[in-house]
């Protein structure tokens, strides 16, 4: 495995303030990259940077080998860049959006016609393809604006929230696509502060906070690097005096930290440990004869990692959607 | 030009590949703009407006001049002040012919008219080509394309000036009217024509440096205008002001030739189009006297020699007995000449005429000057990595001292503890 994008110290000041300070990430070639963090943690100053729109105030950045700051040409030919708050020219054809694009990197133009049906496929536009750009709902220009970004085939995709905005549908369809492109050998760097979004999809990740890494690797290894307890879930099948039952004995449970109980029959439990844990909590529960329905972890692994590695308030200070 | 680049791409690959950035930078942004513009109807019907408008404004010249020559010919008499027969017998009240003043008055009258559409549209299409771009939020989309930002620049500076220039071009037409009534010459109109291309692609270039500059279009449009009206009103406002007031410091001397010393600096005006304007209207005028000819004689310096009739022009500046008779007395070195003489030798001035070309093409110049600098400025400030510094400046700064090092990662911690 080689790697295809590498920061070393990657440093943006604003004046006095420290937008993104000594970021050191190492994607390997082939992943999807994770860049976890609340809203105003840096992850798109850092996304620019990689993008060579922002020159970084200190430390380096590379990607496929060539260096943002002095090479900043030569990456540009490399990646494919969505920004967050992104904008179509909407007086233009889909099919003329694209080409612009395929002329802007120097395509010929029996390989922009090739690119330009290829694209439309991938991201399901092909029937767009004369359609103007305004008229396309919010998430087709999203998919379209990702499509613009495959446009010289690069081998480095830098995609900064490409799912806000879209509903569930879309991001289901977005998440198969970023799938598709994985398994075409891209690497692909991407920002979302959606948690189970980026779960589903990232091989490893990239925790970020105040401009900071907090942690950075594989979901798993993280897990075990800061030795958290997951949260499950069970649902009790049974009137109230088996929920007592059942909430008595989870709480005896040398494994269960503390127990809760939420509505509709569940209840909540913290575990001191991982999967050995929850399997043992599952196994002496049905011993006892406790009828469960469910039983499953609470939240997200990622979610309750980014939670517990960064500060909770900074979360609710800064709700989804509420984005700077 | 395709041979050119690929040979330019043998000798140097780097040369050659900036070159090909460059080019492909043109080439696809101006394709793109040129495709929002010219789609639809909305850009054929502004250019037929603008040529009814054009058509009609020449109309109504010649309606007017005639008109005028008609009720000042009783009042004067139809003739000729020096005696000098014209076939036809139709002139102005000033002894010209009637045909020739009113295809000098077109002239004059179109060279107006395009001169203020072009000062106001060259830069209208180019002042949101930037800006636009930041507040759509689809300039980070281009920055990340390996495009030149000059060529980018450029590309978006020639798609605006295409349809200024067709509007120039659609009007030649309707220039060439004035042929048929003669006085001006085609050599006038090519001037003229190569004048507005020099304007429209100075004040295209204002409008794009302005919109680079300036992050909203609503502030890059207000700030272009205002630059617009400086150019065009306040240079020559300030020029008359500076004229004025040499000239009150000089009047004890009496000599209206020391006026001459005490000139305004003519560069002020260069990149005012409405003086490059008169200069061409003053080269066709079929009078004697005319007065955008004096003007351009008390910008530039160079003596006029104004109708020597004060009845034809009362209340002129230049009168007859004053510096005019001066340098024709003062010619050979002759004070005492006989009336008569004196007469010949003026009508002979007269007939030698204003010299030509003595200001339009340095103020040509100027705007294509202009034209080229704001447009490199332009593509520094989109350009991500070199904000307004100079291109071998980030590598002298990474050497030196005080300054954050770019390339190597263990130089950080001493460069924070410097700063």
């Amino acid at each position: 495995m080689t790697t295809a994008v590498r920061t070393e110290r990657l440093t943006k000041r604003y004046g006095r303030s420290l937008a993104v300070s000594g970021v050191e990430l190492e994607i390997e070639a082939g992943e999807i990259f994770g860049l976890v963090g609340p809203n105003g943690a840096g992850k798109t100053t850092t996304l620019k940077m990689l993008a060579t729109l922002l020159p970084p105030s200190a430390g380096d950045a590379e990607i496929g080998g060539h260096s943002v700051r002095r090479e900043p040409d030569a990456v540009r030919s490399v990646i494919g860049y969505m920004p967050d708050t992104f904008g179509v020219y909407d007086d233009m054809r889909v099919w003329e959006y694209l080409d612009f694009f395929g002329r802007c990197y120097g395509l010929s133009a029996a390989r922009r016609r090739q690119m330009i049906g290829d694209l439309l496929e991938l991201v399901d536009l092909a029937d767009k393809r004369g359609a103007y750009v305004q008229d396309l709902s919010r998430g087709m220009q999203q998919r379209l604006c990702l499509a613009h970004a495959l446009v010289h085939d690069p081998q480095v995709l830098l995609l900064d929230e490409p799912a806000s905005g879209l509903d569930p549908r879309a991001r289901v369809e977005l998440r198969e696509l970023l799938r598709e492109l994985r398994s075409l050998g891209k690497t692909i760097l991407i920002s979302s502060h959606i948690l189970p979004e980026l779960e589903e999809l990232c091989t490893s990740v990239a925790i970020i906070d105040h401009g900071r890494l907090l942690a950075s690797g594989r979901v798993e290894d993280i897990a075990e690097r800061f030795r958290l307890g997951a949260v499950y879930r069970a649902t009790v099948l049974g009137d109230e005096s088996e929920l007592a039952r059942a909430e008595q004995h989870l709480a005896s449970h040398a494994d269960v930290a503390s127990v809760v109980r939420r509505p509709g029959s569940v209840l909540e439990f913290a575990l001191r440990g991982d999967v050995d844990a929850a399997a043992s909590v599952l196994t002496s529960s049905v011993r006892a004869g406790i009828k469960l329905t469910s039983f499953a972890p609470a939240a997200s692994d990622l979610e309750e990692l980014f939670l517990q590695i960064t500060d909770i308030r900074a979360l609710d200070a800064t709700q989804p959607e509420a984005r700077t | 030009m395709s041979t050119l680049v690929a040979g330019l791409a043998r000798r140097s690959g780097r040369v050659g590949h900036a070159i090909g950035r460059f080019w492909s930078g043109i080439s696809a942004v101006s394709i793109k703009e040129l495709r929002g513009r010219m789609r639809g109807r909305r850009a054929f019907v502004v250019l037929t407006i603008y040529l009814l408008l054009l058509g009609l404004f020449a109309f109504g010249i010649y309606v007017y001049l005639k008109q005028q020559a008609a009720t000042v010919g009783f009042s004067t008499g139809i003739g000729d002040d020096f005696g000098r027969p014209f076939p036809g017998g139709q002139t102005l009240g000033n002894g010209t012919a009637l045909s020739a003043g009113i295809g000098h008055g077109i002239f004059g009258g179109l060279l107006f008219l395009e001169t203020l559409l072009v000062l106001v549209l060259a830069p209208a299409f180019t002042t949101g080509a930037i800006s636009l771009e930041r507040e759509k939020q689809t300039l980070d989309l281009l920055v990340t394309t390996p495009l030149s930002t000059l060529g980018m620049v450029i590309g978006k500076l020639f798609s605006a000036l295409t349809y200024v220039f067709l509007l120039i071009l659609a009007s030649v037409p309707l220039a060439s009217l004035v042929f048929v009534f003669g006085g001006v010459g085609p050599e006038d109109l090519v001037r003229a024509y190569v004048f507005l291309f020099a304007l429209a692609f100075g004040m295209g270039a204002v409008g794009l440096f302005i919109s680079a500059l300036v992050r909203r279009t609503q502030t890059a449009t207000v700030v272009t205008f205002v630059v617009v009206l400086v150019l065009s009103i306040g240079t020559a406002a300030g020029h008359q002001f500076w004229q004025v007031a040499g000239r009150q410091s000089t009047t004890s001397s009496g000599l209206l030739l020391t006026q001459r010393t005490n000139r305004a600096p003519e560069p002020v005006l260069w990149l005012n189009p409405f003086v490059a304007g008169l200069d061409m209207v003053c080269a066709t005028a079929p009078d004697t006297y005319h007065q955008s000819c004096e003007y351009i004689s008390s910008v530039t310096g160079r003596p006029y020699f104004g109708s020597p009739t004060p009845t034809i022009q009362p209340g002129i500046d230049f009168p007859a007995d004053g510096p005019l008779r001066d340098f024709v007395e003062g010619e050979d070195g002759a004070g005492a000449r006989p009336p008569l003489e004196a007469d010949a030798r003026l009508t002979q001035a007269i007939s030698f005429g204003f010299p030509r070309d003595t200001f339009w093409p340095k103020s040509a110049a100027a705007f294509v000057g202009l034209g080229v600098a704001l447009t490199l400025l332009a593509a520094q400030l989109v350009s991500p990595s070199r904000r307004l510094r100079l291109p071998g400046r980030p590598r002298i700064r990474g050497r030196g001292r005080g300054s954050p090092p770019p390339d190597n990662a263990n130089d950080l911690p001493s460069t924070e503890a410097a700063s």
